[in-house]
């Protein structure tokens, strides 16, 4: 635990700029999809086991709570993608370009990529919200 | 956290050319993994990506039921499609895991069994998910 707590506490107060924020982001993201992935097989796997528990399931990730994370979820999709690409670009193609200026710029093109793909879906997801949800848009 | 676990030198040339230092690699289990990560995003990026594009944002989950996976499960291709994704994501997802708690807990004794944990926890929701892909949408009672 004491480990955890200094972790912890160095996220917090640790200044490493665009390096720190995409590091952070980036475990952030990769935590949370896997906490998702991990419900998300296990909801899957009742249209085998359980058939009858499918559609409750699915209910739960209609409702506007858990569509507002569904949409979380797509932007820590994109963004642990995005990064994940440029740290794989620069570990086995460009590994002696691992400096601070170059990190400090790929980080910030690597969120502005992210929010340039998740923009347009967060929009159509945010209308589907509230066609099904609020009877919006003719729904 | 973009530094491979550097494996121990073996070799050093006694004629090496000075400033450079080629060194010869072992690979052990972390330089296997660390590789792994990055070969397994390359593949992530089209399956998971194509996936949250088609189920997230165009079709939606107001559209998905029983009969939309079994229409969906109905194609082969689709099978093959989701075993790859559960197969890559989810290894891809709890080998990160482990690298993340590997940072937090101390002693070797603490890693092995959480090593082992996540390993047996990866291995049952596996196969959960395969055994679901396999077998299909039974109708429900």
């Amino acid at each position: 635990m004491t480990a955890l707590k200094t972790a912890l506490t160095g996220y917090m107060g640790y200044r490493g700029r665009e390096g720190h924020w995409s590091f952070l982001l980036h475990r952030l993201t990769g935590l949370g999809t896997l906490l998702f992935l991990t419900i998300h097989i296990l909801d899957t796997a009742t249209v085998y086991f359980f058939p009858e528990l499918y559609s409750h399931a699915i209910a739960l990730y209609r409702t506007t709570l858990l569509g507002l994370g569904e949409i979380g979820l797509v932007f820590a999709v994109i963004f642990h993608g995005v990064n994940g690409l440029r740290i794989a670009l620069f570990d086995l193609v460009f590994p002696k370009s691992w400096d601070i200026p170059t990190h400090r710029v790929s980080a910030i093109w690597t969120l502005a990529i992210s929010l340039v793909l998740f923009i347009p879906a967060a929009v159509v997801m945010l209308r589907n919200i509230l066609i099904h949800n609020y009877g919006l848009f003719g729904g | 956290m973009t530094t491979a676990p550097s494996p121990t030198p073996a070799v050093s040339p006694a004629h090496e050319p000075r400033g450079v230092r080629e060194v010869e690699r072992h690979p052990n289990v972390e330089n296997v993994a660390w590789r792994w990560m990055r070969y397994s995003a390359l593949l992530l990026i089209p399956l998971a990506w194509g996936h949250v594009l088609l189920q997230d944002v165009l079709v939606g989950v107001h559209q998905i039921d029983l009969d939309y996976v079994a229409m969906r499960w109905a194609s082969l291709g689709w099978r093959v499609y989701d075993t790859l994704l559960l197969a890559f994501a989810f290894a891809h997802g709890m080998n990160g895991l482990r690298q993340v708690l590997d940072e937090y807990l101390r002693t070797p004794t603490a890693r092995r069994l959480m090593s082992w944990g996540l390993f047996v926890v990866w291995l049952v929701i596996s196969l959960i998910g395969a055994a679901a892909i396999i077998g299909g949408v039974r109708a429900a009672a």
